[in-house]
């Protein structure tokens, strides 16, 4: 039992150090481009802000004030008031919380389904594959943010199902491309010297396969990630997302909209935020990906 | 005043070295052979010894991160080196052509062989583009490519590798240059269309007298076509002489390793000789003589010192400490 | 006397190619109807061109891709229909090694995790057994323990090489087949590699189906030799009767192209042949290499040769094999490489 024990932490420790040594060399890499530098930096930024907002933030986002509404930016309230009173800075950093939060699942999700569906399309070809893509291809077709909100109409508003609304309807994007990197890769010599020692399907895709392909759906899910944050904005925007009082970013263009002569800052903040996550979350993809990519190639 | 006998390409002390995060690593690192009129002049290595790097610096076709930091290349007189990349153009493909391994890689695939074909008389001579491309089925016909009016509108995709590289060959030879090099020309193509095409280039130097710089790995082609040969190792010439002399009489431990190392002249099914160890990492070679550590003569001396080439009978050279005083 | 361990009956694999919704599906005829066999300790060399199907013949033998038709015996059974689950218990009996080393080696496995696979798969799963099994197959190829831990990118191609040899072995095959398993190596390599092979083989008693284009180690490796074209067979024999009796003009056109490594070869002459090898979707009727034959006759246009035995243990595919005589060419060639080098 001890050896057992002592034997995993052992492979633990040398995994974690190799990983850790590659990690320090990629980072360096990776600050050798500039824009996906900046795009680190801002994705830092947003993280930061989500992780200690309750800290950063000077009151809490539910925190109504009506004598004090719609004042424009000032030392004490930063972005200004809304048409509650409410602080708009705090808003937005809290808002930041539900932004990367409702980003990272969306992600997830959409990464879970497109990738296993890819490898398996890539994978098994044939009648299988052409099932899969045609379902893809059929999602696709179809505008995210329409499909979203028929799915919406069906299962009611809400941040959840906002998020499973956007997951089901965009996984296609990962499945396309998981499906042609793994098409090119069933044919190497390493496939087939896998499959001569007898290893099962389902092994070859999860040990073989899989492992190559992760640099390829990291790319890809921070490429992904802004037009989840913006899909959800959108959907929250229409009022089917985020329901009062939590301080979506979507929500809140949403309500700065119709107040956009009288008091801009209502709406302005939060549309800055959700441009500026969008810009660092692609510069960062793209650094990432110029990174990863040749790399890749052999 | 250019003599008859006097050598067509002299390359002196080159260095090609590329700047890389990792070091400096040191391709070629001080290198000099010299190749005669109408020769077959090979230059043969393993990877990573110099040999094409050589050939792409001699073409003045090093770019960042790689710089020739030293040496000279004498052609007809003229040191290249010194020349302003205006004039190296008008060397290039007129006097000095080559031809690379992957023809697939080399052609471009969305103009016909025609129109590649006649892109060099047209920058090199201005001509016509009706008279361009009348040369360029010539030239088809010249390669000995079967109908060659068809041929010429032909895109590089549909033919076949051995037909691919014989277009390569129409192109480099269109200008007529004095100097062909050859970088492992029919590496990639199959043993009977190896033939085809070696014949194909010995019977274009025999018609025009050009010299052929042929790189390979192969021993075989260098005994079979090669007049003189230079060895490469570690971005280093280690011996140099006419084929026969090699061959008959390797002198550098190395050469005798690499020939004794061909499955050639054993009882079947026996060891056969090899060479121990792995080639030297080009950043850091070793000290001395680049090959002792693999070396079953290397002395003190040869760990310490690099050898200078020195020449061994007619025209034989060779760097090594065995060698000389 | 005979007992082959792998004994392969016509056999035949098409890869259908579709040209569209609506044209007529065309067929690579990859391997078109071939017979051989090998027996145990053997190594048959199969020599072919691109486009002869010796690849194809490699990955059919070990059930990789699945026959069109045709039987395949591997030590009695016939495995051309056995299911992918009933093969199970064959693969652990043969194996293969591939041309290009760092593309058959899993990037993101280190050596120990390649080498550990095959052991898993068959039951072997206790740790420590592992281990040692492991660290012995290491020693066996030249590799050590300080590998263990490496990813194949860093190790050098003669290494990774090693490691592909060495997941091939593991399991103690009966049969292995090495896919020009030098070619892309550094000529000193080259040799290491062969050698290394060639004490395996030894010590394990191991059959070896060395599919290979360079005749030069062919000739040093194989007890008999196997000449495709197309798809075929053109000619088979043992070792030294294939190379100083050639009896097919193929055969001899291969010969004759080989570069020798030796400047006395520069001046034989040489059975010369011209064109290329024709495209396997549509290949010439009757013999195959006719367009290419100096010798055809009208019967080689129109009627396909079968391969017959014409000598002992020698087989011919060509109808006027007794009438012409091109084995002086082979031979000259042959008597170069069996001289012995200068002692250096």
């Amino acid at each position: 039992m001890e050896s057992i024990k002592g034997s995993l932490l052992k492979k633990f420790e040398t995994r974690s150090m190799l990983g850790l040594a590659r990690f320090k060399e990629f980072l360096l890499l990776l600050l050798h481009y500039k824009a996906s530098c900046i795009g680190l930096c801002i994705v830092m930024g947003i993280a930061f802000l989500a992780i200690f907002a309750p800290i950063i933030a000077p009151q809490h986002y539910a925190e109504i004030d009506v004598p004090n509404k719609l004042l424009p930016p000032s030392l004490a309230h930063p972005f200004g008031t809304d048409a509650l009173g409410r602080d708009i800075f705090s808003r937005v950093v809290y808002g930041a919380q539900i932004a990367l939060w409702v980003g990272l699942i969306v992600v997830l999700i959409e990464a879970l389904i497109g990738t296993s569906l890819g490898i398996i399309a890539g994978y098994f070809n044939g009648k299988i594959d052409k099932i899969i893509s045609a379902l893809a291809d059929l999602v696709w077709s179809f505008p995210t943010v329409v499909l979203a909100l028929g799915v919406v109409m069906v299962i009611g508003p809400g941040i959840t199902q906002v998020v499973i609304a956007i997951a089901i309807t965009s996984w296609p994007s990962f499945t396309r491309i998981i499906r042609a990197k793994v098409q090119s890769m069933v044919n190497r010599e390493f496939i087939l010297a896998a499959r001569s020692i007898g290893e099962s399907d389902l092994n070859i895709m999860l040990r073989y396969l899989l492992p190559n392909i992760i640099s390829t759906i990291l790319v890809l899910a921070t490429l992904t990630l802004p037009s989840a944050i913006i899909s959800t904005t959108a959907l929250s925007f229409l009022g089917f997302g985020a329901q009062p009082p939590t301080p979506d970013w979507g929500a809140m263009l949403s309500e700065g909209a119709s107040l956009l002569i009288k008091a801009p800052w209502v709406a302005t903040f939060p549309g800055i935020f959700i441009v500026i996550t969008a810009l660092g979350f692609n510069l960062l993809g793209d650094g990432l990906r110029d990174l990863l990519d040749p790399k890749l190639r052999w | 005043m250019i003599y008859v006998d006097a050598p067509l390409l002299t390359v002196k002390n080159l260095k090609t070295y590329f700047y890389l995060s990792k070091g400096v690593l040191k391709a070629v690192d001080g290198v000099s052979l010299t190749i005669k009129r109408n020769e077959v002049f090979c230059l043969v290595g393993e990877t990573g010894c110099g040999k094409s790097v050589t050939a792409l610096s001699i073409m003045r076709l090093i770019f960042h991160p790689g710089k020739i930091v030293d040496g000279n290349i004498i052609y007809e007189g003229i040191d290249l080196l010194k020349l302003p990349e205006s004039e190296m153009r008008k060397i290039r493909g007129k006097e000095i052509a080559m031809i690379f391994q992957s023809p697939m890689k080399s052609l471009n695939p969305v103009f016909n062989i025609g129109y590649q074909i006649s892109e060099a008389p047209i920058v090199h001579f201005n001509l016509p583009h009706e008279d361009a491309w009348k040369k360029a089925v010539e030239l088809i016909g010249k390669v000995k490519m079967p109908d060659p009016e068809i041929r010429a509108k032909s895109y590089p995709h549909v033919l076949s590798g051995g037909m691919r590289q014989r277009s390569m060959i129409a192109m480099m030879i269109s200008c007529e240059p004095k100097l062909l090099i050859a970088d492992e020309p029919t590496t990639a193509l199959d043993v009977t269309v190896q033939a085809q095409i070696m014949d194909l280039l010995l019977e274009i130097k025999k018609r025009s007298g050009m010299s052929i710089m042929l790189i390979t790995h192969n021993f075989g082609l260098v005994a079979e076509r090669g007049d003189d040969v230079a060895v490469m190792y570690s971005g280093k010439v280690v011996e140099e002489g006419s084929v026969k002399d090699v061959f008959d009489e390797p002198l550098h431990p190395y050469t005798r390793g690499l020939l004794g190392c061909i499955p050639v002249g054993f009882k079947r099914k026996t060891e056969i000789d090899y060479i121990p160890g792995t080639l030297p990492s080009p950043i850091n070679p070793p000290v001395g003589c680049r090959f002792h550590p693999r070396c079953k003569y290397a002395t003190e001396k040869c760990v310490k010192e690099e050898p200078q080439l020195i020449e061994i009978g007619k025209n034989h050279t060779v760097a090594c400490h065995l060698y000389g005083e | 006397m005979e007992n082959p361990l792998l004994e392969v009956e016509d056999l035949k694999k098409y890869f259908q190619v579709k040209k569209g919704v609506f044209a007529k599906p065309s067929f690579i005829k990859a391997v078109d109807g071939i017979n051989f066999h090998i027996n145990k300790g053997e190594t048959l060399g199969l020599v072919g061109e691109s486009g002869s199907g010796k690849t194809t013949v490699g990955l059919l033998v070990l059930r990789l891709i699945d026959p069109t038709s045709g039987k395949i015996f591997f030590d009695g059974v016939n495995i051309a229909e056995k299911s992918q689950k009933e093969l199970k218990e064959f693969r652990k009996r043969m194996s293969i090694v591939f041309q290009d080393p760092l593309a058959s080696l899993n990037p993101r496995m280190t050596v120990k995790e390649t080498l550990k696979r095959p052991l898993i798969i068959h039951g072997i799963k206790n740790e420590e057994e592992c281990t040692t099994r492991i660290i012995n197959i290491l020693r066996m190829v030249g590799l050590g323990e300080e590998h263990l831990e490496r990813y194949p990118h860093e190790l050098s191609g003669g290494q990774q090489q090693r490691v592909a040899i060495a997941r091939a072995i593991i399991l103690n095959p009966d049969l292995l087949v090495l896919d020009e398993p030098t070619s892309s190596l550094d000529v000193s390599v080259q040799a290491q590699i062969l050698n290394l092979l060639l004490r395996l083989q030894k010590e394990l008693n191991l059959t070896y189906l060395f599919i290979t284009h360079d005749l030069v180690t062919v000739r040093h490796v194989s007890d008999r030799v196997a000449v495709m074209y197309v798809g075929k067979i053109v000619e088979a024999a043992e070792t030294d009767e294939l190379f100083s009796n050639t009896m097919h003009p193929y055969t001899a056109a291969l010969l004759s192209a080989a570069p020798i490594p030796k400047p006395e070869a520069k001046n034989i002459e040489r059975f010369v042949v011209g064109g290329e090898p024709p495209s396997p979707i549509n290949p010439p009727v009757g013999c195959r290499f006719h367009p290419r034959c100096k010798y055809a006759t009208e019967k080689c246009v129109k009627e396909e040769p079968q391969l017959v035995e014409v000598g002992k243990n020698h087989m011919v595919a060509c109808h006027r094999a007794k009438e012409i005589d091109i084995s002086s060419y082979a031979r000259k060639i042959w008597e170069i490489l069996m001289a012995r080098t200068k002692s250096v």
